[in-house]
């Protein structure tokens, strides 16, 4: 996978970047970057 | 969990994963206690935790795939509680006040527990906690990562690129009553608001749902012929069937014209508008398509039933 393609991966389907161009040089300077999603841990409850 | 985190949420994760990054699956168990999630019963909070890890499994994303890391762990460091409190005198209680839509809240909300200032501003010290590159959320999150880079720039500590994923609409699409506010931008807020949520049952669809009950509940979506825009099933072709960039065949009865073919969400959109494409096919296709998708981790909790059923008796309780 080149580097074009990994940025359109990683921005596939997302509606806001912040920002495109620190994504890129993440992308260009770090093999292995890291990242998360959190999650609330709940079911049906309304909160 | 409904498919909005599963299959928006998941989709991106995988992508993510695929491009090389170390991904952390954040549960984030203090902050469901913040935000009143079974009452703040944290041992029933640790269950759903468990269960959303089986969620994640489920649809691919297992442990040699993705860290999953508790809130609890990072709020047992030492030096946890001194980024909160760095970060929260960055900021000011009434922006905190207008962060409450990151936790499902109006940001008019009066009588406001002071414990949901603190959420925010944790939300912004988790990510610095873990050292991260980039923090990837829903739309609904922005204000959170707004106010964690405005904090790394105060504080000199390097701030996380934002990465959001729209928002699933719920079944019953947007609704005009809701007059909840929950973003300055009211396009934004009305989307927030009619985002697929648990806490509205009839309006979500969950990832372990039957392909009957599928079925059932798109009957009852709405779904306006010939119209586009706000319809929740159009949408779901749009971020889910066609996420794959395959074509997507619509299966109709010979009477009503056969099957029909599309190579892109384009297409299918414009036959829609024309009123080629009927309400009702549209959606016992997404149906299908949903089931399709579901599969495999209806056969997943078939083999592992355990952490489903302590989820459905604590929903019973």
């Amino acid at each position: 996978m080149n580097q074009e393609q990994r940025l359109e991966l990683v921005t596939k389907g997302t509606v806001e970047i912040i920002q495109p161009a620190e994504l890129q040089r993440v992308l260009e300077q770090k093999k292995k970057p890291r990242a998360y999603w959190g999650f609330e841990c709940s079911g049906k409850q309304p909160s | 969990m409904h498919i909005g985190t599963g299959l928006v949420c998941g989709a991106k994760i995988k992508d993510m994963v695929q491009a090389g990054f170390h991904f952390i699956i954040f549960l984030a168990d203090w902050h469901s206690m913040i935000n009143n999630k079974y009452g703040g019963d944290m041992e029933k909070i640790e269950t759903a935790g468990e269960y959303f890890k089986h969620c994640f499994t489920a649809l691919g994303l297992t442990e040699d795939k993705v860290e999953y890391v508790w809130a609890s762990e990072l709020a047992s460091k030492p030096n946890y509680w001194e980024r909160v409190i760095r970060i929260a005198k960055t900021t000011t209680a009434q922006r905190a006040m207008r962060s409450l839509p990151i936790m499902g809240r109006d940001m008019k909300t009066q009588d406001v527990e002071t414990a949901s200032l603190f959420y925010p501003c944790m939300q912004a010290a988790d990510i610095f906690e873990m050292n991260l590159d980039v923090a990837c959320a829903g739309i609904d999150q922005r204000k959170a990562h707004v106010l964690a880079r405005e904090a790394g720039d105060k504080l000199r500590w390097e701030k996380p690129v934002a990465l959001h994923t729209p928002m699933l609409m719920g079944l019953a699409g947007i609704q005009r009553s809701d007059k909840g506010s929950y973003d300055e931008d009211p396009k934004l807020s009305s989307v927030i608001a009619a985002k697929m949520s648990k806490s509205k049952p009839e309006n979500t669809i969950l990832l372990h749902d039957s392909p009957e009950i599928i079925e059932d509940k798109l009957r009852k979506a709405y779904c306006p012929p010939k119209i586009v825009e706000e319809n929740p099933v159009i949408e779901y072709y749009s971020l889910l069937a066609f996420r794959a960039n395959n074509p997507v065949t619509l299966d109709r009865d010979q009477k009503y014209g056969g099957d029909l073919k599309f190579s892109t969400y384009k297409e299918l959109e414009e036959a829609y508008k024309t009123g080629e494409i009927h309400p009702q096919d549209l959606k016992a296709n997404m149906a299908r398509i949903l089931a399709d998708l579901l599969r495999g981790v209806r056969e997943y909790f078939d083999k592992h039933p355990e952490p489903l059923a302590q989820m459905q008796r604590l929903e019973t309780r």
